[in-house]
């Protein structure tokens, strides 16, 4: 099958997005589905097909998102009514929406923060409860409680780490 | 012009806490919030202002609440319930927001109870949480409503704010992103920096009368 020329093609733009909380690598076909339900159940099926909508590239939290040009509002929009992606809480923030792919990741690397050498604790006690830290940058620290069954994630800063 | 969220839970009613939720709140364009039951702080820049939520209990009930809230100096939003609930509600004095209307029903919120709130300029709550974390009929339900609460604003001008009634910084969104889901609503770009504003024009809780001479 031979590819349209250029002027037969329809514009596209591209978002890009970023997954929180940090360290989420979403898989990409579940995240898929998730903007999916997102763009569908809030502006319907005609208008979901108007969007056109695919997750095209993945870079860890970094998430580029492709929709058809003049509907990058309404795709924005849907995006920040994902909360879950395979069971996992989540939010999408928008970062930049552009006609390339190429100039998302290029935006990808700049934002990229460096590696800086930042010394956290292996796990903290609240309110007599063990917590394992899983992530951390700058002043926000995420810890997840210690157990089986319980699993939530709650998000501090260092200095309510000193407070404790 | 105090951009405001009118709403957030943090820490032990939500998973954040609230200087979490300030650094959080700093990045994703706001000047301060609204916390329920948080003493007032300033963290990273942003504001947090004490506030009290009260749920859907009797009249008489929320007088002796708003006596033990008076000298905390915490903004005080109501819930919203039947008409007659939200007629007595919006007659009391030292209550800044009535939060809750997507809930209701249809009647709730009328004509008599717009045009009470815009003379006692009591805040009237757009909570963007049904619009972002519910589907279907509910999310359908709760449109419905604030079409007809933007109808009512359109005329009758009472003050507007809005809140993501966040529990969790992953529940709290930026200001260009209120902007656009208000936008689904209705609302467009200056009402929507007007209601985010309107929180920091609401009364001071803890202000005293002045006497001008």
């Amino acid at each position: 099958m031979t590819s349209r020329p250029p002027t037969l093609r329809e514009k596209r733009r591209y978002v890009l997005i970023r997954v929180e909380p940090a360290g989420t690598v979403p898989d990409q076909k579940e995240l898929y589905f998730a903007v999916h339900e997102a763009v569908s159940s809030l502006w319907g099926d005609a208008t979901a097909a108007l969007i056109h909508m695919a997750v095209v590239a993945a870079d860890n939290e970094y998430v580029i998102v492709r929709c058809r040009r003049g509907t990058e509002r309404e795709l924005a929009i849907a995006l920040t009514t994902v909360t879950v992606c395979a069971g996992q809480r989540i939010s999408l923030r928008t970062v930049a929406t552009s006609g390339t792919i190429e100039s998302l990741r290029e935006r990808i690397a700049v934002m990229r923060a460096p590696d800086t050498a930042v010394v956290l604790p292996d796990e903290c006690t609240i309110d007599g409860r063990r917590y394992t830290v899983c992530n951390g940058s700058g002043q926000k620290i995420d810890v997840i409680e210690k157990g089986f069954k319980n699993t939530t994630r709650f998000f501090l800063t260092r200095e309510d780490l000193e407070d404790i | 012009m105090k951009i405001t969220d009118a709403c957030v839970y943090p820490r032990p009613s939500g998973d954040s806490s609230v200087r979490r939720m300030a650094l959080e709140a700093h990045e994703l364009g706001f000047d301060s919030l609204i916390a329920v039951d948080t003493p007032a702080c300033d963290y990273a820049g942003v504001h947090v202002a004490s506030g009290v939520v009260i749920g859907e209990i009797p009249a008489q009930d929320i007088a002796v609440r708003m006596k033990r809230h008076r000298e905390t100096g915490a903004f005080v939003t109501v819930q919203a319930g039947d008409n007659g609930h939200n007629r007595a509600v919006l007659g009391m004095k030292g209550i800044h927001i009535l939060c809750g209307i997507h809930g209701t029903d249809r009647h709730a919120f009328d004509h008599v109870t717009a045009k009470m709130a815009a003379d006692n300029g009591v805040a009237i709550d757009v909570s963007l949480a049904p619009v972002i974390r519910e589907r279907g009929v509910v999310r359908q339900r709760a449109l419905d409503r604030y079409f007809d609460l933007m109808l009512l604003e359109r005329r009758f001008e009472f003050p507007l704010v809005i809140s993501t009634h966040a529990r969790s910084v992953l529940e709290m969104r930026s200001v260009r992103e209120f902007s656009a889901l208000a936008s689904v609503i209705g609302l467009d770009i200056p009402d929507v920096e007007q209601a985010l504003s309107n929180a920091g024009m609401l009364p001071s809780p803890s202000s005293a009368v002045k006497v001008i001479q």
